[in-house]
């Protein structure tokens, strides 16, 4: 069943075009990654597709609705996507506990005792319960990203989006990270994940989409693209990603 | 010696004015301390419009409270105002006069510790699903407010010492108490040094709540500014 499509997305800044033409589909359960250069577009795509930006042209349909209506709820449509980001973007002023329930009960309205069993059960998800007390400052990046992860799964989204999860992370602590995504694979999860990072992409397995100057250039997977693609932008990225590793 | 002894006979004859004095100072600057918090809260808040002309007029407000004596002020209101057949208790002039003010600093300290912020976590808690409100509330302000604890509590001090001014609208505040002790007891050097002690003993006190404030919200690995 299809969880999320685009329908000739389109978007501009100051008339600028950042994404043009994008047909997307994420099915139930399904992981695709989205690569390519700097500046191309990527983050711009998960923020018109949870609606942090509008989108200048097309559709989306997220389990047959249309969120690209003037009339739809975005805060509600963003409350069903979890998002993950570079940064990790823990709020620093509350604990890791608090970070994962705040959403729970400033969003859900659910009950103290109940929102903290709940992000306790994601912690614990996350290998992460033991320092349910710690600021986010008292964590390593990996520790961070994996809270995060917490934090986005307990509101029990339709979908995580990703947006570079591991290049704020060293080859270590990004292990981590693919390695929490492979078990989130195994739960199936929906994801879409935006990454620079080839073994990433390698390693979760998936749908690669390559995305160059806001246009969806290639789908395929990830071998069939690194290898020797036929279109030199594709090569040529590819090859220079490899070389930064 | 025997002067001082005699001083202090002269101002326990006055005690009960001095007394009232300083608790209407104390009353003056409790007010306009909450009140210049919340109105400095509502100025901010206003300043993250993303209405240009709000963002606009909440500049314009800062600029020109900052930018004009108080002292002006409190004189348009309590002595302007009565030609146009408006009558205010110094008390509510000078509630309104410093809290304009008052507000307009305070905003401008939490603007300032605005731009320290991580704008990530303002985005993160968008995407969550919060209103704008609920950010502020939730993420931008508690933020805000630590970061702004050494600026906020150098403000109360000055709301202390400034509320003297209120003296020149007729307010009977503590130190023109002191003024009518050192005019009727012709002792002026003695009274307004007493005086000066008084602020310093009640500003240490200010400065000791706010570190004991800072240290019990200061978070790990954050400084405030
Ligand atoms: N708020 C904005 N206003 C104007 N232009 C923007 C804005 N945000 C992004 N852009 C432009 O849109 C283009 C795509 O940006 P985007 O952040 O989506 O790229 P990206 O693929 O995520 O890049 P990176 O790999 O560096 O994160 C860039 O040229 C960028 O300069
Ligand atoms: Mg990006």
């Amino acid at each position: 069943m299809v969880l999320l499509q685009t329908r000739n997305l389109g978007m501009e800044y100051d008339g600028k075009p950042v994404l043009r033409g994008i047909d997307l589909d994420l099915a139930e359960g399904e992981l695709k990654v989205v690569m390519g250069p700097s500046g191309c577009g990527k983050s711009t795509l998960l923020r018109c597709l949870n609606r942090l930006v509008t989108p200048t042209s097309g559709q989306i349909i997220f389990r047959d609705e249309d969120v690209t209506r003037p009339d739809t709820d975005v805060r509600a449509l963003r409350q069903r996507i979890g998002f993950v980001f570079q940064n990790f973007a823990l709020y620093r002023h509350l604990s890791v506990l608090d970070n994962v329930t705040l959403g729970l009960r400033k969003l859900r309205g659910m009950p103290l005792g109940e929102a903290v069993e709940r992000a306790k059960h994601e912690l614990r998800r996350m290998d992460m319960v033991e320092h349910h007390h710690k600021y986010p400052a008292q964590l390593s990046g990996g520790q961070k990203q994996r809270v995060a992860i917490a934090r986005a799964l307990a509101m029990d989204p339709a979908v995580l989006f990703f947006d570079e999860p591991t290049s704020a992370l060293d080859p270590l602590m990004s292990r981590e990270i693919i390695n929490v995504i492979n078990q989130l694979r195994r739960d199936n999860v929906s994801m879409l994940c935006v990454t620079h990072d080839l073994f990433l992409a390698r390693s979760v397995g998936g749908r690669v989409l390559f995305l160059d100057q806001g246009v969806i250039h290639a789908e395929g997977d990830a071998e069939q693209l690194f290898g020797n693609h036929s279109d030199p932008r594709i090569r040529a990225f590819f090859s220079q990603e490899a070389g930064n590793q | 010696m025997n002067d001082w002894i005699a001083f202090f006979q002269q101002v326990m004859n006055f005690g009960p004015q001095i007394m009232a004095g300083l608790g209407n100072t104390l009353l003056l600057a409790a007010i306009i301390t909450v009140t210049g918090l919340v109105g400095g809260i509502v100025v901010f808040y206003l300043s993250l419009s993303h209405n240009r002309l709000c963002r606009k007029l909440t500049e314009g407000y800062i600029s020109f409270f900052i930018g004009t004596p108080l002292i002006a002020l409190l004189f348009l209101m309590y002595y302007g105002l009565p030609q146009w057949g408006v009558r205010l208790s110094p008390l509510l002039v000078a509630v309104i006069g410093f809290t304009m003010n008052v507000a307009a600093y305070n905003a401008r300290y939490l603007m300032t510790a605005y731009r320290g912020l991580d704008q990530d976590e303002l985005e993160a808690a968008r995407a969550q699903g919060f209103s704008s409100l609920q950010v502020f509330r939730l993420i931008t302000l508690p933020q805000v407010l630590r970061l702004s604890i050494p600026a906020l509590s150098n403000q109360v001090i000055l709301n202390l010492k400034d509320s003297s001014v209120a003296f020149l609208i007729q307010y009977t505040e503590f130190f023109a108490q002191v003024q009518d002790f050192a005019v009727r007891n012709f002792q002026f050097f003695k009274a307004y040094l007493m005086a000066g002690l008084v602020y310093l003993a009640l500003v240490s006190v200010i400065v000791i709540a706010s570190r004991w404030l800072e240290r019990r919200l200061i978070l790990p690995g954050v400084r405030p500014l």
